[in-house]
Order: C-alpha cells, then structure tokens, then sequence
C-alpha cells in the first residue's frame, strides 16, 4: 500500500481522472472530497462491506426454510 | 430516476413458475437468464442468475447463480410490503442498463429468509433492477434512508 501524508487542502491524484482533496483534519476526523468521473462508484467501505455481508447471509436458504416463507405469506393473503 | 415499487409489474417480464420441488430444475432452456452488469457484492464470480417463480401468485421468486450453482437469492417485488418504497436510481447506472423510464424495469428486494415470516428481512439499501433484455444490477442507495434488513411485514 502507497501511504503518503498530506495536509488539508493537499490533493492526491489517482490515475488520469479521480482526485482526492484533504478538506479538513480534526481530531480524528479526516473529510475528504472525491472528483471522479460518474461512471467511477464511490461509496463507504463500511457500506459495500456491509452490503456484501447482507448478501451472504442471504444466500442460498434451505429449500425448508424456502417453502415455510411461501406457505406463511400464502396464509397471510388468505 | 426513481423507480418507484408501486408500477412494478412483474408481468413485463414473464417469470416461469416452476413446481414444489423447486430444487430440480432439469429443462432450463425456456428460463430467463439475467446477466448482472455488475455482480452483487460478496458474489464477484456471479455474474448469470436464473430468475425463477416459486409459487403459484408469483410473489416469489429465486435468483440462481449459473455461474455458482450453489448461489441462490430469494427475491420479491417490494410493492406488495413496502408500498412506498421508491428508490432513485443514479444516472450512470440507468444508462448502463439502458433504462430510461421507471416502468421498463422490475424491482426486486433481496430478502433473508428467517426461521419464520417474523424474521424475513428484506434488504432495502440495495434493491436489483432488471431490465426488459434482462439485464441487471443491485443498486446501492448511498442516503442513509435504506435499511438493509427491514422486516418483512410489520
């Protein structure tokens, strides 16, 4: 990993269109702001990785566990 | 663009239903594979999903990963538990789909199925769009508003 300092106001550039501004430091809260082009997504780690979890904890259910959800909302309309 | 849950009519893109033990799926020939334009975070080698009916109101429905037979998500049109939910959906993604109106696509929430319906959560912070080519993304609602496991029904 590349690990440079820099200071507020200080920008680092990735690749030929993504640039990153240190916008404020304090305490140990860094804000930064992202200029990249829209095709580029970007989000929070926390929030992908939160998403990723969701999604294999999701995955796969039993057949079991399958066919009680679909009898309970089956119920459930009647 | 906001897609929003109430127009979502699955009818526009026919969902084939398929019987109890919907485990066996022997003739997959006449099954709508969507192709993910983006896999699902966690599931990087996911990229072909067979979407199928699995009971007799087409309220759900499974996602099966070609790619990874063992992969499978269980998914339904929020409209029916979530009848305000309106996601908007970015630009870049509506143009990588191709979508340029909220009814050309069917809204789908991926829900974790629970040891019963009281505890079936639905992931709102990132519903899956698919298109009329059958094309596909889950989204990612970056506003704070979306939570990723709410309850299925109150």
């Amino acid at each position: 990993m590349l690990v440079l300092s820099r200071r507020a106001g200080e920008k680092v550039v990735i690749g030929d269109d993504v640039t990153i501004t240190v916008i404020e430091v304090r305490g140990d809260v860094v804000r930064v702001g992202i200029d990249a082009p829209r095709s580029v997504q970007v989000h929070r780690w926390e929030l992908l990785e939160e998403l990723s979890r969701t999604n294999r904890q999701a995955a796969s259910p039993g057949d079991d566990a399958v066919d009680s959800l679909r009898e309970a909302l089956r119920a459930r309309e009647e | 663009m906001t897609v929003t849950a109430r127009p979502a009519s699955p009818a526009r893109i026919r969902v084939p239903r398929l019987g109890r033990n919907h485990e066996v799926m022997t003739d997959t020939s006449d099954i709508p594979v969507i192709e993910f334009v983006r896999p699902m975070p966690g599931f990087p080698d996911s990229h072909r999903f067979a979407l199928v009916q699995v009971d007799e109101s087409g309220l759900l429905s499974t996602l099966r990963s070609l790619d990874e037979p063992d992969v499978s998500f269980v998914v339904v049109p929020p409209a029916g538990f979530f009848p305000d939910y309106a996601p908007a959906v970015d630009d870049v993604t509506a143009a990588e789909l191709g979508i340029t109106r909220a009814e050309d696509v069917l809204l789908l929430v991926v829900l974790n199925v629970g040891g019963s319906l009281d505890d079936t959560t639905a992931n709102l912070l990132a519903p899956i769009l698919v298109t009329h080519d059958r094309r596909a993304c889950q989204v990612v609602l970056d506003d704070g508003a979306h939570p990723v496991d709410a309850p299925l029904v109150a």
